[in-house]
């Protein structure tokens, strides 16, 4: 159990997943081995949005299906809401909606929200109403007798996150959601998957656009090839080490800079901010200290964070470069 | 009620499918055709004509007219319903597992096993209601316009639908371990021609391979295999026999739809062993 800045309840983990590998084998006789995931033992709390960031190939959707039984892994296991991999008693509370996602194209939006309902053990009054209203949710309403060829990507995407809907589900998988929609589609997805939380849904966000992964996630995991290189808030994983921006009245002169060189990791003048690195507190308050025996007052100071691409990419290249 | 749900949509894009349609319209002139043909004569009642003239046909033996027309017409829209009906039905499981599409199902609380079972029945259903509907037609025209309402006329056709759901069977573990529609509908056509050798081996394969093995495996391959040459030959004999033919007046023997049932079934557990198994 976890405690999240954001929230003051106790959060229990839904999923949890114990050292999952996944290894694909292709080539003629199967020789060629191609390692999908390596590793991967990540936790998720109840009622949280967590994003899974990664390049292309590194392991998300396939980490994504292994929990949903769509993909076997080679070893590991995880549980989902205490049940075991594989069991249909998961999949009544999960919704999914997969990338590149296809329909059967003779049926309407309202059909085809009523099959996948029926799929899903709706039936009756109940399946109708649930079609009728997730259509108005998603709006399409005025396209609901409209065959489903006939609809844009952007409409499609809206169409698939109603059919993952369907059943009410307790945890929801999302890849690439907004993948086609428009931006005032993105935001109103955006705000609809707020509310899902708001509810106490669990919500697994697949997303290369990591803006947006960052402006609704609570925590986020980054995956290279096929490993997991760091999880945490995304305030954890884009704040720096103790990286400060101090705003001066005066232009920086060599005489102050050697003063606090000695007590920085980091150094760097930009005009009249000082951008240094330090390695505590303390460190800090003496530089302070130097910069007012110096006559210069301070006009400000704020802790410098990275944007989450430029984390994930620094992220990406170390490990690379390692 | 949800595999229910994948069984009725099944039907549905079967029987929506381009080659069934045309099987349905080409169904439905026959029947016009006969409603048309076929009457009896005022004078004698007992005269069937065929557009006012008396129906006579010749070196019929002891059969019956009216059911040596029923076995021909059952006969041809049987072989032609295995055509057609491949065709438009044969890549539903491949559709099924198509990326993108596989995921969606594979999400839902359906067994895998159950999934492919309410596919595969959908598109022999599909196949089905379009037999039937047929079989109907051409059932009304002959009691209403000739007084004949022959009963083993639509239980032979029920026999080929069956046949159908066995012969199948092959089609949907070609589906499921290819995902090709293009070779299911290949693999299936030439399981037919495989089929129909197969059930005459004694009269044509067995002359070219004297050697008693081959003789032995080809055996073992009928009865693993669904018998489906044997299956629509017998169908038509719940009608009647034809005295004419090198099967003339054989009666209906009810173990190659037994064999068949068997082998389908292994063949069907296997397809969903395999698909079970995948990763998609």
């Amino acid at each position: 159990m976890r405690k999240l800045n954001t929230f003051t309840a106790v959060l229990m983990p839904i999923v949890e997943t114990a050292s999952i590998f996944k290894t694909y084998r292709s080539g003629v006789f199967k020789r060629v081995t191609v390692p999908a995931l390596v590793d991967v033992s990540l936790s998720v709390d109840s009622g949280e949005i967590f994003g899974l960031l990664g390049p292309n190939g590194a392991g998300k959707t396939t980490f994504i299906k292994i929990l949903l039984s769509i993909v076997h892994p080679t070893t590991g296991g995880a549980t989902i809401l205490g049940e075991t991999l594989g069991s249909l008693k998961i999949k009544e509370k999960i919704g999914y909606l997969p990338e590149n996602h296809r329909y059967p194209q003779f049926l309407t939006g309202y059909q085809t929200l009523h099959f996948f309902g029926g799929l899903s053990g709706l039936t009756g009054s109940a399946l109708r109403d649930r079609a009728l209203s997730l259509l108005d949710l998603v709006g399409l309403s005025e396209w609901k007798k409209v065959k489903i060829k006939r609809y844009s990507k952007g409409m499609l995407q809206r169409l698939g996150l109603a059919q993952a809907l369907l059943n009410d589900p307790e945890i929801l998988f999302l890849d690439e959601p907004t993948d086609g929609v428009d931006p005032v589609g993105r935001k109103e997805i955006r705000d609809l998957l707020k509310d899902l939380r708001k509810q106490g849904k669990t919500i697994f966000l697949n997303s290369h656009l990591l803006s947006e992964v960052e402006a609704i996630s609570d925590r986020v995991a980054i995956l290279n090839k096929g490993k997991v290189l760091k999880v945490g808030t995304v305030s954890e994983i884009t704040s720096r080490a103790l990286e400060y921006e101090l705003r001066l009245d005066k232009t920086v002169s060599e005489s102050l800079k050697s003063l606090i060189l000695p007590h920085t990791t980091s150094l760097m003048v930009e005009g009249t901010s000082l951008i240094v690195g330090v390695k505590d507190q303390e460190a800090l308050n003496t530089i302070i200290d130097r910069v007012r025996s110096e006559g210069i007052h301070l006009a400000g100071l704020q802790e410098r964070k990275s944007t989450l691409e430029e984390s994930f990419i620094e992220l990406i290249q170390a490990k690379d470069q390692a | 009620m949800r595999y229910f749900a994948m069984f009725l949509l099944t039907i549905r894009e079967a029987v929506l499918r381009g080659t069934l349609l045309f099987y349905f319209v080409v169904g439905n002139c026959i029947i016009l055709f006969f409603a048309f043909a076929l009457g009896l004569s005022p004078d004698d009642p007992s005269m069937i004509t065929f557009f006012g003239n008396p129906l006579t046909p010749r070196n019929l033996g002891n059969i019956n007219p009216i059911e040596f027309i029923l076995i021909q017409v059952q006969r041809s829209s049987s072989s032609s319903i295995l055509l057609f009906g491949v065709f438009a039905v044969a890549g539903l499981i491949p559709s099924m597992l198509e990326k993108g599409t596989v995921e969606v199902y594979l999400s839902k609380p359906l067994s895998r096993g159950a999934l492919l079972l309410a596919r595969s029945f959908g598109a022999s259903a599909g196949v089905a209601l379009n037999l039937l509907y047929f079989a109907i037609g051409v059932w009304l025209v002959f009691g209403l316009k000739l007084g004949v309402w022959n009963g083993n006329f639509l239980l032979s056709f029920v026999a080929v639908c069956a046949s159908f759901l066995l012969f199948f069977s092959i089609v949907a573990i070609a589906g499921v371990i290819t995902k090709s529609a293009g070779f299911s509908i290949m693999l299936a056509f030439l399981y037919t021609f495989f089929s129909s050798a197969l059930e005459s081996r004694e009269m044509f394969l067995f002359k070219i391979w004297g050697n008693e093995t081959y003789h032995s495996a080809l055996d073992v391959l009928y009865y693993i295999t669904p018998q489906l040459s044997s299956m629509l030959e017998n169908s038509s004999r719940i009608i009647g026999n034809l005295p004419i033919g090198p099967n003339a007046n054989q009666p209906f023997d009810p173990l190659p739809f037994v064999y068949s049932l068997l082998s389908a079934s292994a063949l069907y557990a296997l397809s969903i062993r395999y698909f079970s198994k995948q990763d998609y």
